[in-house]
């Protein structure tokens, strides 16, 4: 680990094989006479990465696209299984494009509002030509979009960090194909839009210009990121890092401290629009920003990561469920890139990533905290970079290490074939694994009775207009559609409970309510919503979809029956 | 409120805050233009001097009511490591003290320093540059002012720019150093940093440049064709700059820290006041003389525009951001418009911040101890500078405004000319349809000590 990539340059390196990199040009820098500036540093050649004029890189890239654009969209919408996650923010990016403010039910400052405001326009034009498709499955196309982007741009990170082109590739595969991503990346999550807005973050940070405005936009990207999804708040010292190394000694100050100033003053909109509501601090009658932080960081902890018993440790069993090549693999690279930051000049480069990885990793494992089950999508990108430049320090170990210029051939044909065995190795454990896996996820139909459950609700029943239905948030946007009234008529089922002013419309309880859609959701969360759960236990099955666990019921409630679900 | 009254404010709320926004957004990208990238900062300072052909330097140093400084500077300027050059001193008929000084050094290095007599009326500085251009023998003509702190090595860097670059016009870099005098002196000292650090590449760069006062280098030929220097403009300098690089000429600056003439502050917010003043109403002449709208580029007459506007549109967005903030925040407004008219104060905080940053950096450049102190003075000055600058702004235009009405006075007047040392503001404006009428009222020939708005010690 201690080797010198091939195309790989400390900022500060003035080894000459720098020059020769394809694709490479090194600038001339005027030479600074006197002391003024120090400037002796900007004379020194640095490899440049143009990635938009190197057409292997395109070409590299372009079919890497291809090929995760058309794993990660082909069967989007049946698979995986849609989440009530999805529903609510899409349903709050649809109340967005209706003008009905940040959420069709009281915005409580559960999330910074950003990303389905993101959502909404990327799904704005479909959504203005096909209204019916701004439901959960079609609007998962959208996220394909996302996620080709951040692919993109992943590469075109690991370029400026300095990884050989085939490394850049890797990463991007990497973080495209595999399993866990495959079915995450799918998923209509502010985590995704997050990843997009971090990574371009780090790709201006490490903007081979150094340009003063493009570490600005930096900070302005990292800002948008962490409103798009709080947690990214945590990877911001990584980022720092990474624009620390980049920037040239002479403009730093200026460069580091714009970005800081841009993030901090875009991060600052966000409680200026509390405030602005009068909704900052907590009151009686009132939401609040601090009241919704409150909630979150109090939300009940999910045990600790490495205790079998506990919730956190279920969340890492479903992820490496998926796949354990890319959260083992990459949490190991990380950990040695940042072991040997001495001596590895990989390990410099990636430093950012590697931090990121690390600190995602170490905030996973606090005994106390909620895990939620997207968490790990953050952490995705900067594991397939640590991951793929782990692979190229040990490709360029094995090949270039101790290398004399009268190597013998043998000596030679024996770094090869060791590549070669490595490399064969690497694929023979990798590749049957994500096959079945991405099998699974280009042909299963997971989502089957959503759809039935859908369709029933638009054909069986009379007058949807004044139909009442709880029903998960992944539904919602379909009965809407099929005319139900949003809010006091197809209703979020814990808002039953939850929410004050949807209470207030319910005051004789279940017998205000006509269907109960009970998805797996609805059945696990009933436990704690007593109007929900008396809806359910008041009701008898009309429709049911699907079987077992996974099954979705559609109830009508019976004021003389007391069945149980 | 109703609600097309509500609507309205918000609709002008937005135009106003948007327009005020991009101009500072431009201001500032334009300010931060030498720390861009490592290579262009690196591209703002002089190349080494290769010690090949050589140059012959005409430098004019016009002086008034100079006595105490003049002598240093000449001296300091015969230490030049140069070696052909000359030293043209320009003093006033009316003006012993200053005219004996100068003979004095000329008697001492007679072939180095010669005096030339200026026997205007009134009198002003473009008026003594063009006295003294007919007796400039050198292929550069450079000007300086009699407070001036010359580097030795400074004729050399220019020789070899000239040469170097094939530039008609080089322009060496001007720097306040007494940041700790007081609060104003912090900020006019930043302002000259970024200004002649950052700025001035960038109008190099685009071509389009207003001129410094001073370490300004001409080919004689250049400023002859051009007609030298527009005797009634305040601000011949940048009047110059206009004119020439209207006419295409190819103008380079270079700055280095070791290599700028240091100059200080004016001595009280008062003389400030005048000195920025008599610039703003310059300015204001050179718009109104058109020159610039011969710029091949829309760009670049847009940047012409602009640049002459500056001290106009600072003093207007001065008042209305604060209007602005205060509306904003007192009137109900639709959150969305409140956020829009945030929008500039967001630009005024970066552009504080680059400032803090940039005092940091200017200490390290000069060696000079910034205490914490001084930021504080720094953030706690910068609104009360721009009372200033608007004051300043709205007495140029004020004064301009008059000064033309009456223009048929001044062969009547010229006895008025004199306006006190340090008059209040009231009283400035009550003086000022009289004083105003010459093109450079404090040149006036009365024999006040301080009669230049910007005097130094």
């Amino acid at each position: 680990m201690t080797a010198t990539l091939p195309t790989a340059t400390d900022p500060r390196s003035t080894d000459p094989r720098s020059t020769a990199v394809p694709g490479t040009a090194t600038l001339p820098v005027r030479p600074a006479p006197g002391r003024s500036g120090g400037g002796a540093p900007a004379a020194r050649p640095r490899p440049h990465v143009r990635f938009r004029s190197s057409r292997p890189d395109l070409a590299l890239c372009g079919v890497l696209l291809l090929v995760i654009v058309l794993v990660q969209g082909w069967n989007i919408t049946h698979f995986p299984t849609l989440s009530d996650d999805e529903g609510t923010y899409l349903a709050q990016a649809w109340a967005v494009q209706q003008g009905e403010g940040l959420a069709h039910y009281t915005y409580w400052y559960d999330h910074p509002p950003l990303g389905w405001i993101q959502i909404a326009a990327l799904t704005w034009l479909p959504a203005l030509f096909v209204p019916e498709s701004m439901t959960v499955a079609p609007m998962r196309f959208s996220m394909l979009a996302v996620s080709a982007v951040s692919a993109v741009l992943l590469y075109v990170l690991a370029r400026r960090l300095w990884l050989p082109r085939w490394a850049a590739g890797l990463a991007m595969a990497l973080f495209g194909l595999s399993p866990l991503s495959v079915v995450l990346q799918r998923e209509i999550f502010l985590d995704n839009l997050a990843v997009l807005w971090i990574l371009l973050a780090f790709c201006l940070a490490a903007s081979p210009s150094r340009h003063l405005w493009h570490h600005f936009a930096a900070g302005l990207a990292a800002a948008t990121a962490v409103l798009t999804k709080e947690t990214m708040l945590v990877v911001l010292p990584a980022l720092m890092v990474t624009m620390w190394r980049h920037s040239h000694r002479d403009t730093r100050k200026f460069a580091v401290t714009g970005a800081v100033t841009a993030c901090a003053l875009i991060g600052f909109s966000y409680p200026l629009y509390a405030l602005l509501n009068g909704e900052l601090l907590p009151g009686p009658g009132h939401v609040s920003l601090i009241g919704g932080i409150t909630y979150q960081m109090g939300r009940e902890g999910s045990g600790f990561l490495l205790d079998p018993g506990s919730g956190a440790h279920g969340v890492l069993q479903s992820w490496l469920y998926y796949d354990t090549v890319l959260p083992l693999g990459g949490l190991a690279g990380a950990l040695l890139l940042l072991v040997t930051l001495r001596w590895s000049v990989t390990a410099r480069a990636l430093a950012g990533p590697a931090l990121a990885a690390a600190v995602l990793a170490a905030v996973a494992l606090r005994p106390s905290g909620y895990l939620p089950a997207m968490y790990v999508i953050q952490a995705l990108p900067f594991l397939a970079l640590v991951l793929a430049g782990g692979a190229a320090s040990v490709a360029h170990a094995v090949l270039h290490r101790r290398r004399r210029p009268g190597e013998g051939r043998a000596l030679r044909s024996a770094r090869y074939v060791l590549a070669g065995v490595l490399a064969v190795a690497a694929a023979a454990f990798v590749v049957p694994r994500w096959y079945e896996g991405n099998r699974t996820a280009l042909t299963a139909d997971a989502n089957a009775p959503y759809r039935q459950a859908a369709a029933w609700l638009g054909s069986e029943v009379a007058d949807p207009a004044h139909t009442r239905v709880l029903l998960d948030d992944a539904l919602w946007l379909d009965a809407v559609h099929h005319g139900y009234a949003p809010g006091p008529g197809a209703i979020w089922f814990y808002k039953a409970d939850l929410d004050p002013a949807v209470t207030a419309t319910l005051p004789r309880g279940w017998r205000d309510i006509d269907y109960v859609v009970s998805s797996p959701t609805v059945r696990r969360d009933a436990v704690n919503l007593p109007n929900v759960k008396a809806a359910l236990e008041h009701s008898v099955p009309v429709a049911v979809f699907g079987t077992g666990e996974d099954r979705i019921e559609i109830r009508r409630t019976t004021p003389d029956s007391g069945s149980r679900p | 409120m109703p609600v097309g009254g509500a609507l309205f404010t918000s609709v002008l709320l937005a135009v106003v805050s948007l327009a005020l926004f991009w101009t500072a957004a431009f201001t500032l990208w334009w300010q931060m233009h030498a720390w861009r990238t490592p290579e262009t900062l690196a591209a703002t300072r002089f190349g080494r001097p290769d010690g090949g052909g050589r140059l012959a330097f005409s430098l004019l140093l016009p002086a008034r009511h100079e006595q105490a400084v003049l002598e240093h500077t000449i001296d300091r300027l015969l230490e030049s490591s140069h070696r052909d050059y000359e030293i043209i001193v320009i003093v006033g008929h009316d003006d012993p003290e200053t005219a004996a000084v100068a003979e004095r050094a000329a008697a001492r290095a007679p072939h180095r320093v010669r005096v030339v007599v200026d026997h205007h009326e009134t009198k002003n500085k473009p008026k003594a540059l063009g006295t003294a251009l007919p007796h400039c023998r050198g292929d550069i003509v450079g000007v300086f002012d009699a407070e001036d702190q010359v580097h030795p090595d400074l004729l050399s860097h220019v020789d070899h720019a000239f040469r170097a670059t094939g530039a008609d016009v080089v322009q060496g870099g001007v720097q306040l150093i007494n940041f700790h005098s007081s609060w104003y002196s912090l900020r006019n000292c930043l302002e000259y940093f970024f200004w002649f650090r950052s700025r001035l590449h960038l109008h190099a760069e685009k071509g389009f440049i207003p001129l410094g006062g001073n370490t300004v280098f001409v080919r004689t030929e250049v400023l002859r064709e051009a007609g030298g220097w527009d005797p009634n403009c305040l601000a011949e300098d940048c009047d110059l700059g206009v004119r020439l690089s209207s006419a295409g000429k190819k103008v380079v600056v270079a700055y280095d820290s070791d290599m700028v003439t240091r100059e200080e502050t004016p001595d009280s917010l008062m003389s400030l006041l005048k000195q920025r003043t008599r610039w703003n109403q310059g300015f204001l002449q050179v718009y109104r003389k058109k020159d610039w709208q011969q710029l091949p580029g829309r760009g670049q007459r847009w940047l012409a525009r602009y640049t002459l506007m500056t001290p106009f549109l600072q003093a207007a967005s001065g008042v209305i951001i604060p209007c602005n903030f205060a509306v904003a925040l007192f009137l109900d407004v639709p959150v969305g418009v409140a956020i829009i008219t945030f929008l500039p104060m967001i630009t005024a905080m970066v552009t504080f911040v680059f400032e803090i940053v940039g005092l940091h950096d200017f200490g390290r450049q000069y060696g000079l101890r910034v205490r914490f102190v001084h930021y504080l003075k720094l953030i706690a000055g910068g609104p009360l500078y721009q009372v200033m600058l608007a004051g300043a702004a709205v007495r140029a235009v004020w004064r301009e405004q008059r000064g033309r009405n009456e223009w048929e006075l001044t062969s009547h007047v010229g006895a008025h000319l004199a306006e006190a040392p340090a008059p209040a503001l009231a009283t400035a404006s009550a003086t000022a349809p009289a004083t105003a009428t010459a093109p450079a009222p404090a040149l006036a020939t009365a024999p006040a000590p301080q009669t230049r708005e910007d005097v130094h010690r």
